[in-house]
């Protein structure tokens, strides 16, 4: 694990000694270099995860999302230059830093072994990301936006502390590895529903719950574009992450507290996607549209069945790479029309052809298109919340249509229709957004032919 | 029997070979879409290999290469299935593409996007294929989807057009309402039969519950525009020409009926679904005859013609003869893919005018055209010894020879008979009589890449209904005997169509305008469904989605009742239990106040 680490710390170097010309390919070639040593990982060999030492180890459900993560470092960096160019180099290098702090705590806390660690880190995930929006945010909601992010995340996730020191003392131990072993059933009591709350709160408002996602949609559309990537493709999957960790130890209450929760999900999600229909906003859009997926992947974790595992796991990885590429999308946009109103970028397919494909492509993948790995997180999701309930085939039936309704009508919107005339002299689309988009769809198509390296620990 | 496979994979490869060379270029020297017209007509070729081999010998076939995943208990692996309805099927797909193909490189000559027009028809065709080869469930939705979104974007073809992007979105809205049921009858299966594979399925259990079957049948119903989710075809009428011509032959709409062949094997003891089936074809088929009656867009008719003919199909399926719907597939995709030819060689040559009450006496014209034009009618009417006749005729027969209600075969026979009415108005209207277009427009129909494509198609609809059926195996029964009166029906009621229709065409030439009647306007505003269902709906969920979602749930109960509440309960708190505040002169007072009086006790 070290070897992942340690490179990534020396990001910071390299940024900080890098000058002004070269500091964008010097550290975009290095993150992608840090991939290289991230691919082994996914080369699980049986059951057995990759323990790197007592802190640190991988298996089949860490190591996509380790994966995903470094991968979308470069992506972040290639991103935002835009976004930075008016800035000076020292801020730019600040911002880069903040990045790769992120970055380290993120491979950190997806790799780390003992719960108590895994909450550290994953609060310390919070201090770069809200540097992030409330310095780099765009508008002065952004303010706003981060005291949301910061005071939503922190209440859920205090309990959980609590709760952890408690398992400690009655386990005797926090670490995945042996929790698998010694874990016993809880007892029926208020005492346990208690516990399981304060275990799966914080998990809940990360990923987040419906009701509990109000931080989202403002963190998203306030965030500068790095801010919106990583926030949509990694940090949600933090909670998803946390909750198939943690459900293990929390046999067999999640059985009887799961009802309420999976009611929420599938209502919300029902609500959040006809939201999506009525967006003017683009950013808000792929936002709560990131709210309605999630909210699947809730389902399906708290269903508790090795196909809706499978089906989660899956899901996070897709829903990553489609929503970081929706928002990328959304930034290009941005950059040229400098609103974030659909109705100002009609017909820019007249204009932009490759990025109307791009924008062609990333809706389909959004809306679930076979084969893509969408397709097979949401199939699987939906098959076991099938077999737990018939009736549930309604609302995940009905979210898959307004999903395609929405992804459309977002195409639509954007790349079709007449355009208008302000938009006569936009700018080109650059190499680097092209390469950017590419390598969004890359990763998706290729592990589209080989989906089992995201099924995660049930496959 | 090796050729099978290694045909059919060639076949395959050849047609995703335009897919991949677009990327390198090598076609530098010849135009993009004859290279795509080539590679379909060389495709064509080999794929009658295996077909004639299957009609020599009726062994079928799977190929199965490439596992993709094992998952528990399920088996995924790329497979195809060589049967007697995908073997039949791939070379009439690939006759009639071949001709579409070749009919828009004329069309569409003009167009900027042309080679893009072209690779979007081709992957259209290819999904179609991936549909119909499909030997598991996923594989066969791969395709299921894959129609449907190349249906979003070559309907939405004239992107500028507000009308092409709304009927683009509609046209996914009502299949992704199919996708529902479809996705239902997966998940149903995985849940019960633990496999997606079609041997298995049909293997383990013939005695169904009605749910995954019924998930099959809102699949269809949405794919092949049954009543209910029918709107979307008409509609579909925005995109170009060559596209209806597609769409409407031999991908996309019969891709449901299709589904209902395939799990045939499994509905055939169900009594239930298959009455569920022959009402609702009923009712399609006679419902969007009467639509057609009165329209007076060229191509919105033969749209609903083919909407007719679907439930033609789905009766068929209901009274449990998958061979003779299938036949008749084969057979209508000739004739449908030639009608939608004439039509746009038509409205090309008028100036883009699809109004037939601006046509008339185009048999002078395009006297071409014109021909193919009857022809192509006639053999939809199911005149004898045309193509539309073997099978029409036999389902007729089988229709009203088989135990089955009454009122539903009544409704088909009306069907049947308003199908001559309304072939018999554009006839009148586009092809006889005096000219009523500007006489502007120079008529042309004398390119080799229009008549070429209709001459080959006028030959298959004379000859391919003939030729199918002499040379496929006879998978049912058929029915032999039957009272004359019986036997007669089918043409009876077409010849009354035929004579009541222009009967009543001459006669209108002779009348007064009259206020429209009531009936009229139930016919010609498609039976208000588009009115009644197209605005209210939506409208909800819209509504719904603006003010319970966003502005009452989201922006008011979560915000409020959270966030903003919790701040102002701390905020007064706060402000009332603290000692401080904000009095500064006092605060200082009480310092310099105490500092005075320390001083003063000091000294």
């Amino acid at each position: 694990m070290l070897k992942i680490i340690i490179p990534t710390i020396m990001l910071f170097p390299v940024i900080w000694y890098s000058n002004s010309t070269l500091i964008w390919i010097n550290m975009t070639s290095y993150s992608l270099m840090i991939n290289l040593m991230t691919l082994p990982l996914l080369n699980q060999a049986g059951n057995n995860s990759n323990n790197f030492s007592l802190t640190f180890f991988s298996d089949s459900l860490s190591s996509p999302l380790l994966m995903l993560t470094v991968w979308l470092l470069p992506l972040m960096i290639m991103a935002s230059q835009h976004h930075l160019m008016k800035e000076s180099l020292t801020r730019k290098k600040l911002y880069l830093s903040m990045l790769i702090s992120l970055q380290m705590f993120l491979i950190m806390t997806f790799s780390a072994t003992e719960l108590i660690l895994f909450y550290i880190l994953f609060e310390a995930t919070l201090i770069p990301t809200l540097i992030i929006i409330t310095r780099w945010g765009n508008q002065t909601e952004r303010l706003n936006a981060g005291l949301y992010f910061l005071f939503y995340t922190l209440i859920g996730s205090l309990p959980l502390l609590v709760a952890l020191i408690y398992v400690q003392i009655s386990l005797g131990s926090l670490n995945y590895l042996v929790m698998n072993i010694w874990f016993q059933d809880m007892s029926s009591s208020w005492s346990s529903n208690l516990l399981w709350l304060a275990c799966i709160m914080a998990f809940m408002v990360k990923m987040p719950l419906y009701g509990l996602h109000l931080w989202l949609p403002k963190a998203h559309v306030e965030a500068p574009i790095a801010g919106s990537m990583v926030l949509a493709a990694v940090l949600l999957k933090l909670g998803g992450y946390g909750m198939l960790r943690l459900t293990i130890i929390l046999n067999p209450t999640t059985k009887i507290m799961a009802y309420p929760f999976i009611m929420l999900c599938l209502w919300g999600m029902i609500m959040t996607s006809s939201i999506c229909l009525r967006q003017t906003d683009l950013k808000s859009l792929i936002a709560y549209s990131s709210v309605s997926h999630m909210a699947l992947v809730i389902v399906a974790i708290l269903m508790q069945t090795p196909w809706s595992f499978m089906g989660a796991t899956a899901l996070m990885i897709a829903h990553g790479l489609t929503s970081s590429m929706l928002f990328c999308l959304a930034n290009s946009n941005y950059e040229r029309i400098h609103s974030r109103t659909m109705l100002l970028a009609r017909g820019l397919q007249a204009f932009l052809p490759l990025m109307a494909t791009w924008w062609l492509l990333a809706s389909l993948t959004n809306l679930a298109l076979p084969p893509f790995i969408n397709l097979i997180g949401e199939l699987f999701v939906i098959m076991a919340s099938f077999s737990w309930s018939n009736v549930t085939i309604t609302m995940t039936g009905l979210n898959m249509l307004i999903t395609a309704l929405y992804s459309l009508y977002m195409l639509t919107m954007t790349q079709r229709g007449k355009f208008t005339y302000h938009i006569h002299n936009i700018k080109p689309s650059y190499t680097r957004e092209n390469t950017l988009m590419s390598m969004h769809m890359l990763p998706l198509i290729m592990l589209t032919l080989n989906p089992k390296i995201i099924m995660g620990l049930t496959y | 029997m090796n050729l099978y496979t290694s045909f059919m994979l060639i076949t395959l490869i050849i047609l995703s070979l335009p897919l991949a060379t677009n990327i390198l270029y090598v076609h530098k020297n010849k135009a993009y879409a004859s290279y795509v017209k080539l590679s379909i007509a060389y495709a064509f070729i080999t794929s009658i290999i295996p077909t004639t081999l299957f009609i020599f010998s009726g062994q079928e076939m799977i190929i199965s290469n490439w596992h993709w995943m094992i998952m528990q208990t399920l088996k995924l692996t790329l497979s195809f299935k060589l049967d007697y309805f995908s073997i039949l099927f791939v070379p009439v797909a690939l006759f009639v593409t071949w001709s579409i193909m070749e009919f828009s490189m004329w069309y569409m000559h003009a167009d900027p996007n042309i080679n893009q027009f072209f690779k979007y028809l081709l992957m259209f065709l290819i999904t179609m294929l991936i549909l119909v080869t499909a030997n598991n469930l996923f594989q066969l939705f791969i395709g299921w989807e894959g129609v449907g979104i190349m249906s979003f974007l070559l309907i939405g073809w004239w992107y500028g057009r507000t009308d092409a992007n709304t009927a683009a979105l509609q046209a996914i809205l009502y299949n992704r309402i199919g996708d529902i049921g479809f996705i239902l009858t997966m998940a149903w299966f995985l849940m019960y039969s633990n496999t997606w594979e079609f041997q298995q399925l049909f293997m383990l259990d013939n005695n169904l519950d009605m749910l995954p079957l019924v998930g099959l049948l809102v699949a269809a119903t949405g794919k092949s525009a049954q009543f209910g989710l029918h709107p979307w075809l008409p509609s579909a009428m925005e995109g170009p020409t060559p596209v209806s011509a597609l769409l409407h032959s031999s991908t996309m709409v019969v891709a449901g009926i299709f589904l209902l062949i395939r799990f045939h094997p499994l509905m055939e003891n169900n009594n239930n679904i298959q009455t569920l089936m022959l009402c609702l074809g009923a009712i399609t088929t006679l419902f969007t005859a009467i639509c057609a009656l009165t329209q007076n867009d060229i191509k919105k008719i033969v749209a609903f013609s083919t909407s007719s003919q679907l439930g033609l199909m789905m009766v068929t399926m209901g009274i449990n003869q998958p061979y003779l719907a299938f036949l008749h597939i084969c057979n209508h995709a000739f004739f449908k893919a030639m009608l939608f030819m004439c039509s746009g060689s038509i409205i090309h040559s008028l100036n883009d005018e699809q109004d037939i009450r601006k046509m008339g006496g185009l048999f002078k014209a395009m006297p071409f055209t014109s021909s193919s034009l009857i022809i192509g009618s006639l053999a939809l009417t199911g005149m004898p010894f045309l193509t539309g006749f073997y099978s029409k005729d036999l389902i007729i027969e089988s229709t009203s020879t088989s135990n089955t209600n009454a009122w539903a075969l009544l409704i088909t026979l009306i069907a049947t008979s308003l199908t001559a009415v309304y072939s018999t108005r554009i006839i009148f209207y586009v092809l006889l009589g005096q000219p009523r277009f500007i006489s502007m427009p120079i008529i042309n129909e004398n390119n080799p890449l229009l008549i070429n494509p209709i001459k080959r198609l006028v030959i298959g609809s004379i000859f391919a209904g003939f030729f199918l059926s002499f040379n496929i195996l006879p998978m049912n029964t058929p029915q032999m005997t039957m009272p004359t009166y019986l036997k007669l029906m089918a043409m009876a009621v077409t010849l009354l169509g035929f004579v009541l229709a222009m009967e009543l065409n001459i006669m209108t030439n002779n009348l007064k305008l009259k206020i429209p009647s009531s009936t009229f306007k139930f016919s010609n505003m498609l039976g208000f469904f588009p009115t009644t269902m197209h605005r209210p709906i939506p409208l909800l969920n819209l509504y719904m989605g603006q003010n319970t979602a966003s502005s009452l749930l989201d922006l008011t109960w979560l915000e409020k009742t959270m966030p903003k509440i919790m701040s102002k309960t701390q905020m007064t708190l706060s402000t009332t239990i603290s000692n401080q505040k904000g009095l500064i002169k006092l605060y200082f007072m009480s310092f310099i106040a105490s500092a005075l009086m320390m001083f003063l006790l000091i000294s």
